[in-house]
């Protein structure tokens, strides 16, 4: 399924209309119906790598990087004064506050912009793995072919950075959990096809275990392994099929996965690696881990990778209740590792080409469920008068306005983008950017065309629903 | 830059009149201007490189670049008729004074070109690489002009003419290169007969009487062809720029905000005709987008105008190739020798058509390999390859066939990841956490074990038991979802995917741009599916239309009482669906089941069952063998195994993309990759079982499976990552084909994967145990796992590196490199 450069009329000549018929199932072809030349990828990047960090569950954007007014807790006291259940800490820039406990990232704020106007999509009905879907896919599901995870669209379209890393790696997300399913759905290459498809990596702790020879076997052994299955294909006396796709391809893989297990980049992958004080300030968990080996591989020539502080019912950032308490440990989870991250990347240089992106499907509130205008049905018990700290926390599932962290790869240093009411509902008042916008900014950072598509079933399938996605230029420099 | 540039065609203005007007007979100064333009004239462009972003030049240039086209015909003529007289006059003395002065002349006018061309490209947009050949040509050959001229006032007589014949050379290319970006690249080449533009698809004969009823209809499909290819992206429904549409016989005729855009009968006052016609650069040229049509394409407008622009009475001719939906019994080509099978027979004749000779049929060793992989998709254990190959009866082959259909369980267990797979049903997935999904397994698996008669099978996954109620209910997810995804929808185009091969889900969102079927017409066919009437959405906006309950082909097929409930609806579509009147239903499925046996179907994709298939009679006869006799898949599977075709050696393509283009010629079975399930599967049976028996889902299954099971089938477990990297799908949506390729996740997986690699030490373990010696070791895994003995040369390439006594982690490695071999990985 190549891209090819034909118009529309080269086509219709060199095959006849039946043809496009043809098309109309089975591998995707690009799109061959659109009449526009595509400008070559990667003509005006500013941007080769990005880098997700993805708070999964609902991250309310009141209690992180949007703080309101703060109100502590009193037994009685009416649900609905309370907006932030933190103090406001000032950050590195002027008249810009976070959430207490997010001192950390405050302090790289001057590296990237703050994005407090994410609108969360109406789905009806809050299910966490549907919105992520969407927000991975750009589309919501159920679709009629399986679509693309955006790492999967970058991996298609740019390939591998350092050719022995994988394009496509996903880390801290395990698929034993609950709504596994529902997450595989969307942690797939969908139509682009396998190849595309994610690297998974549930445990950064466990990274080097999937690039490196078999438990057991040392580089020798392996060496002479792949030197006796070279060695057996060259002996075969069946050798009229030698130039079969599937077989070329086969042995292509094998070389490619030979070289990746015996390179030196395999070697980011080992965390033990990294000198004692660094990999402290990481540590604070699988998803501060994570954010290490993201800044190992990026190091290394990796192209997109996805770090989840992971996604399972009523864990994480899915506070249904405790909402406050759990805060405080997420932040303690997340602060130091995303601040290091952007520190070490932006010293090592790296940071000029690494589009570090932070984000959660929707944020949270205490008393809203849905949006506004959009209330849907309730799903956490929250009682209107607060009589146990179990009460006090951001609860129920808000999707009218939420933040978003963007770093590095041509993004604005120091800046604000959007704004939310501050008082309840906090929604959104001002640069609303949607689901749409997000994705195009990577693509325009990482010069992949916004009208990019490929000819699936006959229909022609883009980055963004109908192509019609634009880039929010504002937040780039 | 721009300074330099600017001085320089100021001193060039002034320097050449002066010198021009004082005649040559002073060859010192002409020698020093020839000298110093071409200097100028040379470094001009390398100046002018940075100003391309100073596109608003002064009027003036703007002038004299367009005299460039005109001034060109002098360095060309001059320098031409130079050498012709050189040629015609070499030994007369008074011709070369001529001569001189008519180089000299050349050589200015040459400079001159090339100043007006650089202004020329400055000022207009030109690009492209055409644009910097005539460029570099042009000054190129200016230069070899100079030094020509130089080489007249100094040189040799031979030189002289050498030089000269290589300017005329460059002139020659300049103005070949000039001509193209003036006309266009295919202007010449267009009208030489070899030339695909010069007519392939131009079949305008113009006849002056009445057309009849069939030419009008044969145009009247090619200028709506052309309209819809190059007109209807931006004049459709759409886009409707100008207010215009041009996509059908009303709008077209209606016109657009500027008034109508046809007189029938007068093409000269049609502004259709008008824009097209217009030179390309022109603001109203039309299409504004895209290459302009060609001349065929423009004469086909015209004339189909001048005749008044007609349209055919009745029904139009599609756009589209759609196929017969009918059945047909074609005639059985006469018997060949040995070639006696009715299939067999149509393939002889289609070979004989693409003058292919019969191939050796294969030997029993690949023979006795593809038939348990393809029937019960299972390696053959080496006692099953030994008995087959040393049994002396001739029919041995058929039998074969027979004996494998008929081990019900292990053919079942195989082709249940087929069905599996088109149904769309798996054991876990989404939507049944909420109860929005459920799975059809046991009447599936039961269904395949039984070979229920294909009228059936269909009859009870449209019209369904309980335990087949899954494949038409679709997935539902909570809360809001796009009206193209509603349940209904999803019935509408999962049964006309899988069983009709064909696509409604363009169609479920808006009128199809790839085939005639309409929104209403998608709307029709999944509001029988529903309990209360759909209310139609284009591109999920509410239309406030109501869908009208409409069978796809009603008129062949029949009527679907509307205000039926929907259990009788849906018990009437089974019937008519089912119908042997519909053809298109069964060549559906021997399509498939021939493409599942033969690596491509007659017809690709196989879900596009309009294409052309590479014979189409074959196909036709395939499906009414199928109906004649008992809708039994066995039956079918029986006769393409046993067919000389099926035995014919396997082919291949370079490009995995070549396997579906639609001039593919038929030579013989495709090679394949194992399927996900059917790697597993050999790896189990041949080395060591890769999944305990408890990864069976047994609970989904009927309880007669359990003592069925060789060893835990790949095929009865749940979706894993190691199979999900050998290419099972999620089986969200339908799914008709595995890719062959594998890709680095896949070499990942199975080079250190956990699963894989597990299995492979167990298996180690065991074997070394059984056989110590490698000669004897090797030799046995080779015949478990590639059916046959190694040679000489694999032996010794074992013991090499395994030496006379292998221990445990060297019997592995040669496992490891056994079961990715591609002899282990392909049917061939």
């Amino acid at each position: 399924m190549k891209r090819r450069n034909w118009n529309r009329r080269d086509f219709i000549r060199q095959s006849g209309a039946s043809i496009l018929a043809a098309m109309a199932a089975g591998a995707p072809v690009s799109g061959l119906l659109t009449g526009c030349g595509r400008a070559k990828a990667g003509a005006q990047s500013t941007a080769d790598t990005v880098i997700l960090l993805w708070m999964a569950g609902g991250m309310a954007h009141t209690e992180t990087f949007d703080p309101k007014r703060f109100t502590p807790f009193e037994v009685g006291m009416e649900g609905d004064r309370v907006l932030s259940t933190f103090k406001p800490v000032p950050t590195v820039l002027d008249d810009v506050y976070f959430s207490e406990g997010l001192e950390s990232i405050g302090s790289v704020m001057d590296k990237g912009t703050l994005i407090r106007s994410y609108v969360a999509a109406d789905m009806g009905h809050i299910l966490h793995s549907r919105h992520q879907y969407h927000w991975h896919t750009c589309y919501e599901p159920p679709q009629t072919v399986a679509a693309p995870h955006i790492g999967s669209w970058i991996a298609k379209e740019l390939g591998p950075k350092n050719p022995v890393i994988p394009a496509f790696i996903n880390i801290g997300q395990r698929f034993t959990v609950g709504e596994a399913e529902e997450l595989k759905a969307f942690h797939t290459a969908g139509f682009l096809g396998n190849e595309y498809g994610p690297f998974l990596l549930p445990d950064p702790s466990q990274g080097l275990e999937s690039v490196r020879p078999p438990v057991g076997m040392d580089a020798k052994r392996f060496e002479q392994r792949n030197k006796l299955y070279n060695d057996l294909i060259s002996g075969s006396p069946i050798g009229e099929f030698s130039s079969d796709y599937q077989k070329e391809s086969l042995r292509r893989s094998m070389e490619q996965a030979y070289m990746l297990l015996n390179s030196p980049e395999a070697r980011a992958f080992d965390l033990s690696l990294e000198p004692k004080e660094s990999f402290d300030i990481y540590n604070t968990g699988r998803f501060g881990l994570g954010c290490l080996l993201a800044k190992r591989l990026t190091e290394q020539g990796a192209r997109f990778i996805s770090v989840s502080t992971e996604y399972e019912p009523f864990f994480g950032f899915d506070t249904h209740e405790n909402g406050h308490t759990r805060m405080i440990d997420m932040k303690k989870m997340v602060d130091g590792p995303i601040a290091q991250l952007v520190k070490d990347l932006d010293q090592s240089g790296h940071l000029d080409r690494t589009l570090i992106v932070l984000a959660s499907e929707f944020s949270r509130d205490m008393m809203v469920e849905g949006r506004p205008e959009a209330k849907v049905q309730e799903q956490v018990n929250q009682p209107d008068i607060l009589t146990e700290m179990r009460h006090y926390g951001m609860h129920r599932h808000f999707t009218d306005g939420c933040s978003m962290l963007m770093f590095g790869g041509g993004i604005k240093r120091g800046s604000v983008y959007g704004k939310t009411a501050d008082e309840r509902p906090c929604k959104t008042i001002e640069n609303p950017i949607r689901i749409e916008g997000v994705h195009q900014t990577i693509y325009h950072a990482l010069g992949i065309p916004p009208e990019t598509e490929y000819e699936i079933e006959g229909r022609p399938f883009y980055t963004t629903p109908d192509g019609k996605g634009q880039a929010v230029l504002e937040l780039l420099g | 830059m721009r300074l330099p540039a600017k001085a320089v065609f100021k001193i060039m203005w002034l320097l050449i009149p002066v010198n021009f007007l004082r005649k040559y007979h002073c060859p010192l100064n002409i020698r020093r201007m020839v000298l110093l333009i071409f200097i100028c004239a040379t470094a001009l462009p390398v100046f002018s490189q940075g100003e391309e972003t100073a596109k608003s030049s002064f009027w003036l240039w703007t002038f004299l670049g367009r005299l460039h086209p005109m001034v060109v015909h002098f360095p060309i003529g001059l320098l031409v008729v130079a050498l012709i007289m050189e040629m015609i006059g070499r030994k007369k003395k008074n011709y070369h004074d001529a001569i001189k002065t008519v180089v000299v002349i050349g050589t200015i006018s040459s400079v001159l070109a090339v100043v007006m061309g650089l202004m020329l490209a400055q000022a207009e947009d030109y690009g492209g690489i055409i644009k910097d050949i005539h460029q570099w040509t042009g000054i190129a050959t200016m230069v070899l002009a100079g030094i020509t001229t130089y080489a007249y006032m100094r040189m040799s007589r031979q030189l002289q003419v050498f030089l000269l014949t290589i300017t005329v050379v460059g002139v020659t290319v300049a103005g070949h290169y000039g001509a193209s970006l003036t006309h266009g690249e295919d202007y010449l080449t267009s009208v030489l007969p070899s030339s695909d533009a010069a007519g392939s698809n131009f079949v305008l004969a113009t006849t002056d009487g009445p057309l009849s009823e069939t030419q009008v209809q044969e145009l009247n499909l090619q200028v709506r062809t052309i309209l819809a290819h190059s007109c209807n992206n931006c004049h459709g429904v759409a886009k409707t720029k100008g207010d215009l549409r041009l996509d059908s016989r009303e709008y077209i005729e209606k016109g657009g905000e500027s008034g109508p855009v046809i007189v029938p009968g007068d093409p000269g006052k049609s502004e259709l005709m008008r824009r097209v016609l217009l030179p390309s650069n022109h603001k109203e040229y039309m299409p504004a987008k895209g290459k302009g049509l060609t001349k065929e394409e423009i004469a086909i407008l015209d004339y189909w105008i001048r005749k008044g622009a007609p349209w055919p009475e009745g029904e139009l001719k599609s756009l589209f190739r759609v196929a017969e939906l009918a059945p047909r019994m074609p005639e059985i080509p006469a018997a060949n020798g040995d070639i006696i099978q009715p299939l067999d027979r149509f393939v002889d004749a289609y070979f004989k058509e693409h003058t292919i000779e019969w191939q050796k049929p294969v030997d029993d060793h690949i023979y006795v390999r593809r038939v348990y992989l393809d029937v019960i998709g299972l390696l053959p254990t080496p006692e099953a390859v030994y008995d087959f190959v040393n049994d002396p009866a001739p029919d041995k082959r058929n039998r074969l066939a027979a004996q494998l259909l008929e081990r019900n369980s292990d053919y079942a267990q195989h082709w249940l990841t087929f069905w599996n797979d088109a149904l769309r049903n798996d054991y876990t997935g989404t939507g049944y956490i909420t109860g929005g999904r459920s799975d059809i397994t046991k009447w599936l698996y039961n269904s395949i074990l039984d070979n229920k008669p294909y009228n059936r099978f269909v009859s009870e996954l449209i019209n369904p038991v309980d335990e087949s109620k899954g494949f038409i209910r679709g997935i539902k997810w909570r809360g809001t979802i796009n009206s193209s995804q509603s349940t209904e929808m999803q019935a509408a185009q999962n049964v006309s995917q899988v069983f009709l091969g064909l696509n409604l889900k363009c169609a479920s969102c808006h009128d199809s741009f790839i085939s005639d079927w309409t929104l209403e017409d998608a709307y029709a066919f999944a509001n029988i599916f529903s309990d209360s009437t759909l209310e139609i959405n284009r591109c999920d906006k509410p239309t406030g239309q109501m869908a009208d309950r409409r069978m796809l082909y009603y008129r062949q097929l029949g009527n679907i009482d509307s205000v039926a409930p929907t259990g009788d609806r849906l018990k009437q579509l089974a019937q008519y669906l089912v119908q042997d009147n519909n053809g298109r239903l069964y060549r559906t499925l021997v399509n498939r089941i021939w493409a599942q046996l033969m690596g491509r179907g007659i017809v690709e994709p196989v879900d596009v069952m309009d294409n052309a298939p590479w014979s189409q009679d074959l196909l036709d006869w395939l499906a009414s063998d199928f109906t004649a006799n008992g809708y039994d898949i066995k039956r079918l599977i029986y006769t393409i195994l046993t067919s000389k075709t099926y035995q014919l050696p396997s082919t291949s393509v370079e490009q995995a993309e070549h396997l579906v283009a639609q001039d593919f010629v038929f030579r013989g079975m495709m090679r394949r990759r194992l399927t996900a399930e059917q790697f597993a599967d050999a790896v189990s049976r041949s080395i060591e079982p890769i999944y305990g028996d408890s990864m069976v889902v047994h609970k989904l299954f009927p309880g007669t499976v359990k003592g069925t099971l060789p060893f835990a089938r790949a095929a009865l477990v749940k979706n894993d990552p190691f199979l999900t990297a050998l290419g099972r799908p999620n089986r969200e949506n339908v799914s008709t084909g595995r890719m062959s390729q594998a890709n680095l996740l896949q070499a990942l997986e199975l080079t250190n994967g956990e699963q894989f690699n597990e299995a492979v030490k167990r298996g180690a373990a065991g074997w070394i145990k059984k056989y110590p010696e490698t000669e004897k070791l090797v030799t046995e895994i080779y015949k478990s796992a590639l059916g046959r003995a190694p040679v000489e040369k694999e032996i010794a390439i074992a013991k090499k590196e395994m030496g006379e006594r292998p221990d445990q982690a060297a019997v592995e490695d040669f496992i490891w490199a056994v079961t990715l071999h591609p002899e282990f990985q392909l049917i061939f």
